[in-house]
């Protein structure tokens, strides 16, 4: 359904600058995933360091919606799908900032042990990662397009990203078993598993956000896994 | 519980008609809220719930209206009694040029309520009390109900009004030409009352139906085209019209 513009023109060009800022940091943020993951793929450090580095503009950016949607409250008190649109851009930014957040903590993790890491848990590492990806590319085309079924598929298939997780950790802790020296390297892969798992869940967040968006429903039933 | 069930009402000004086929339950102890362009029609709908389109010559209705039982649209019907039960609160303060006693004091009088000057004394104080003006005007109940701020003009007729415990309140646009303290003051008042009055209000402001209302109709040339619980409205509303109406885009 798209909607026809306001009377008032300047209420619609700060909507559209809400909608258009969203998809800047959604853009952002996904390039910060994806330095973060080909840098393991590539074993090329300075990906990482560019994802740290790039995170400041992320967390500028959460900032910047936050000013947008106080001010959209304050002075234009939005109704129906305009107040819908100004929620979830706060809700959806505060997730993109995590997984932001994430993407560079998991940079900050390989930085601190290199990329001569053991293969079988890296390539694990990878696979989960890139779905993950995957997912936060569907989730802001979800948004961008407004497109329920989109966003239902994330929702529906963040359960995939869990069962990874736990296995890719409980097959690193085998891996540790036999490897005891490693101990310092897949520790941390630990952890990097786990953030992949937890980007996989803020995506599930905005895919309930970008449902609501669209229907003013909430997705119905519990969460598959979570 | 349903206070009016208007079924089916159509209303012309002479061949001209004003409303078509406007069917509404309004429930018993709510606020419900009337929304929608000028022109569209709620003034018209709010005066055939107390038969004050009768005074419009060429206005006609058709339809059912039923409070509680009672059929409004109906020759039979007493007229000044259904006024008596069926308050009306109008966009401009038009207390008359009397005391502000004797405004509120003039429907007890007319309807023979009170007993006694105690009583009458009593009446007037409950309803300013209730009015939210009984501070404001204690001391000075001899002065000219005009000589008032337009605020507390506007709550003296509320006033006035609930003197005469009515069981419906209908209120068109009471808070337009008011600051926004005395809207407080009258929306406050609207939240109190609802405990015993049912309460129909038409209002230019979305945010105004959106805090005192529960329900909340859309009125669009002459239809009601949506009537729902007034968050479902102001949330996600379900017809196209109404959303464009309330955010102000282009209909
Ligand atoms: N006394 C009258 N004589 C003739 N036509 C009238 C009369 N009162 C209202 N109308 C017509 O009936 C229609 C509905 O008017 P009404 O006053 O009910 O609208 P409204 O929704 O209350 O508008 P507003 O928000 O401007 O007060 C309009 O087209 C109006 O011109
Ligand atoms: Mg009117």
């Amino acid at each position: 359904m798209s909607e026809k513009p306001h009377i008032v023109k300047s209420y619609e060009e700060q909507l559209q600058l809400l909608k258009d800022t969203i998809v800047k940091m959604g853009t952002g943020v996904e390039k910060q995933l994806e330095n973060t993951i080909q840098s393991l793929v590539k074993k090329d450090i300075s990906l990482a360091e560019k994802s740290i580095k790039d995170d400041e503009l992320t967390d500028k950016y959460e900032i910047n919606i936050e000013e947008q949607v106080v001010n959209l409250i304050a002075l234009r008190q939005p109704m129906a799908i305009d107040l819908r649109e100004t929620v979830v851009a706060l809700k959806v930014s505060s997730d993109l900032e995590r997984i932001g957040d994430l993407a560079k903590n998991i940079s900050k993790r390989l930085t601190k042990i290199g990329t001569d890491l053991p293969n079988d848990i890296t390539k694990n590492f990878e696979i989960a990662g890139l779905k993950a990806s995957k997912q936060v590319n569907a989730v802001l085309n979800s948004y961008l397009h407004r497109a329920k079924d989109t966003a239902e598929n994330v929702w529906n298939s963040d359960e995939e990203i869990d069962q990874m997780t736990n296995s890719n950790m409980e097959a690193a802790v085998k891996h540790l078993e036999k490897n005891k020296n490693d101990i310092q390297k897949v520790t941390q892969l630990l952890f990097m598993l786990k953030n992949i798992e937890r980007i996989g869940d803020h995506a599930t967040n905005i895919a309930e956000q970008v449902y609501f968006l669209i229907t003013g429903d909430y997705l119905e039933g519990d969460r598959p896994k979570g | 519980m349903s206070k009016i069930k208007a079924e089916n009402v159509n209303v012309y000004y002479g061949s001209k008609q004003a409303l078509f086929d406007v069917s509404i339950d309004i429930a018993e102890k709510e606020v419900t809220a009337l929304i929608g362009p000028s022109g569209c029609g709620k003034s018209t709908f709010l005066r055939c719930l107390n038969r004050m389109n009768d005074v419009i010559d060429i206005c006609r209705v058709e339809g059912s209206i039923k409070m509680d039982n009672l059929e409004l649209n109906s020759r039979k019907l007493d007229v000044v009694r259904l006024r008596e039960n069926v308050g009306m609160v109008f966009q401009k303060p038009n207390p008359f040029p009397k005391t502000i006693y004797e405004n509120v004091a003039y429907g007890p009088t007319i309807h023979g309520i009170a007993q006694s000057k105690e009583e009458m004394d009593q009446i007037v104080e409950i309803s300013l009390k209730k009015a939210a003006l009984w501070n404001e005007v204690k001391d000075r109940l001899d002065e000219i109900g005009t000589g008032l701020s337009g605020g507390q003009q506007q709550r003296l007729c509320i006033a006035r009004a609930i003197s005469v415990s009515p069981e419906v309140i209908l209120m068109d646009e009471p808070c337009s030409a008011l600051d926004p303290i005395a809207t407080a003051q009258i929306e406050e008042l609207i939240d109190d009352l609802k405990k015993e009055v049912t309460i129909v209000i038409v209002t230019h402001s979305m945010s105004q139906a959106a805090r005192v209302s529960q329900k909340t109709g859309f009125f669009h040339l002459g239809k009601l085209i949506e009537f729902g619980p007034t968050d479902k409205i102001f949330k996600n509303p379900d017809n196209q019209q109404t959303q464009d109406y309330i955010t102000g885009r282009f209909g």
